[in-house]
């Protein structure tokens, strides 16, 4: 097991934990990246899931942080995407992409 | 007394104009929707929002679409909502009202927001009670005001409507589409814009740029007239700059500093600052603005003075939650045009702090405290011809230290001029918003 591995079981052990503790208090507590990801739903509907711009529900994280950066780099041109992009830290990007993946 | 029985009593109480008073042991554990959860089991905490407009309506959806945990009670006047966003498109044609016209169905069916229409009179920012005109009193754990904008009254206008606003879409908007219509061909019409800070910046610009697009075709030789409060253009520069004088220039007069000091209906003339007298055959009067009546009547106006103002104007909040600063008062939250933040009074980005502040109620009714690094975004596009627009843009991303949404520099500014696919993009972005608000 390489060092990278042996570390996500390990936070996988505590999540569980966690849960385990306070089922309550985790099921009231919002999941990280929604409400940074809410900023997507005027444009591209609510939880990614349209009317409106591309969908960005069913994509992965990947994707969505990929397209981002793209946009980021002036490769897509100087649309208001280009601009949104400018915005969010690198960060930001990864935790609203990583929320946009779960839904389906 | 269940849940059913409640909204019973609210509406036979709305309908026959009788008494009604709900007290804290009136609540009940059942989802709107379903009056199948046994009474008495799990109390849910009680948010009602006062106001279903853009801030409103999508604060009511977003606390139940993000938690069960909520009994939400909207309150609003209308039966329906008219969009102030595209209604300019209403003065040349382009749209109908029954295009702006939104239901709180989908709040109701889909989300299990209790919808109730009337009119507060009064609410008690301390102990969290709404009172309606016909007496009833509700109870919440945090009360949500949303109440948009008020107009300043304009010295010699009485209650003539011969000066439209149009700037509440509505009657006031074909009132002025009829006058518009009915003007002959090189008669003239004025325009007037406020002092900021008022709803939605570029809004009177791109007005202005559409109405000298469609005088062009429809009334050839007719001026419009531009008169602004303010020193400058207020936002997206540029491309108003370039509309104004260079696209419109044959069109559109402008006088900047020129703040309408009072008007005479009767002859159609305004009279404005540096001694400027105009006439127009339609005088499209915008007045200047505060925060909705209930602010000021529930003491929460507590920032933003104009030259020459005695109170307030808007209501100051902690954008962390838009919770009100007003001491005391903190159970009750301002969002949308009525706040005042660093935020424009605009439709998308009240979207937007509705979501934060339905996020930071969800954490704070569980026991823990708002996002301690809330974004929003504000986008918006502005009709410079019949079929063409630009766009404007931006970010803010909270600021610890001043406690303000500060705007991310790179991340805000327009579109480099105007096209036709802007314009399309327009009507797509305006059925993605209204979607993500309403339904």
């Amino acid at each position: 097991m390489n060092p990278k591995n042996h570390r996500e079981r390990l936070v996988v052990v505590g999540s569980l934990l966690l849960v385990g503790a306070s089922l309550a208090a985790q099921a009231q507590t919002p999941p990280p990246g929604r409400l940074l990801a809410s900023n997507c739903f005027q444009c591209h509907g609510t939880n990614g899931k349209g009317p409106g711009f591309d969908k960005l529900a069913g994509k992965s994280a990947n994707e969505i942080y990929k397209d981002l950066k793209e946009f980021q780099s002036g490769k897509e041109g100087t649309g208001l995407m280009a601009k949104h992009s400018m915005g969010y830290t690198d960060a930001q990007m990864r935790q609203l992409s990583q929320w946009l993946s779960t839904q389906r | 007394m269940d849940r059913r029985y409640f909204l019973a009593a609210v509406t036979a109480a709305a309908a026959a104009s009788a008494t009604s008073v709900l007290a804290d042991d009136d609540r009940k554990t059942s989802k709107p929707t379903s009056a199948a959860t046994p009474a008495g089991t799990v109390v849910k905490a009680r948010v009602i929002v006062i106001g279903g407009g853009m801030a409103g309506a999508t604060v009511a959806k977003y606390l139940r679409l993000w938690g069960d945990a909520v009994e939400v009670t909207l309150i609003e006047r209308m039966p329906t909502y008219t969009s102030n966003i595209m209604s300019s498109l209403v003065l040349t044609g382009q749209r109908t009202m029954s295009s702006l016209s939104f239901k709180y169905d989908a709040l109701r069916s889909k989300y299990g927001v209790t919808v109730v229409f009337g009119d507060v009179v009064a609410v008690d920012p301390i102990t969290a009670k709404v009172t309606l005109a016909d007496k009833t009193v509700l109870t919440a754990d945090r009360i949500v005001m949303a109440p948009g904008i008020e107009f300043d009254t304009v010295p010699g206008l009485g209650t003539s409507d011969k000066m439209p606003h149009a700037w509440k879409a509505g009657t006031q908007t074909t009132l002025l589409a009829n006058q518009l219509k009915a003007m002959r061909s090189g008669q003239n019409m004025v325009l007037t814009i406020p002092l900021a800070p008022y709803r939605c910046p570029p809004g009177p610009y791109e007005r202005a740029c559409l109405i000298a697009d469609w005088l062009k075709t429809h009334k050839p030789g007719s001026k419009l007239i531009v008169l602004d409060a303010n020193p400058d253009f207020v936002t997206e520069k540029d491309n108003f700059t370039n509309a104004f004088l260079g696209l419109h220039g044959s069109v559109i007069e402008y006088h900047n500093n020129a703040g309408v000091q009072s008007v005479d209906p009767a002859n159609m003339t305004v009279y404005a600052a540096g001694g400027l007298t105009v006439t127009g055959a339609v005088v499209n009067m915008i007045p200047r603005q505060r925060a909705g009546g209930l602010i000021a009547a529930t003491g929460l106006n507590n920032a933003t003075k104009l030259a020459g103002d005695t109170a307030f104007r808007f209501a100051g909040v902690d954008v962390l939650s838009y919770a009100s600063t007003q001491p005391g008062a903190g159970k009750v939250h301002i969002i949308g045009d009525s706040s005042a933040t660093t935020q424009p009074k605009a439709g998308h980005i009240a979207n937007q702090e509705a979501k934060v502040c339905a996020d930071a109620i969800s954490r704070i009714l569980a026991g823990g405290s708002p996002d301690p690094a809330p974004v929003t975004n504000s986008a918006c596009f502005s009709t410079i011809t019949a079929t063409q627009a630009s766009w404007l843009h931006a970010i803010f991303q909270y600021d610890s230290v001043s406690h303000s949404m500060l705007s991310v520099a790179a991340a805000t500014g327009a579109s480099a001029g105007w096209d036709k696919d802007s314009f399309e993009d327009m009507n797509k972005w305006f059925g993605a918003l209204m979607t993500d608000s309403f339904a």
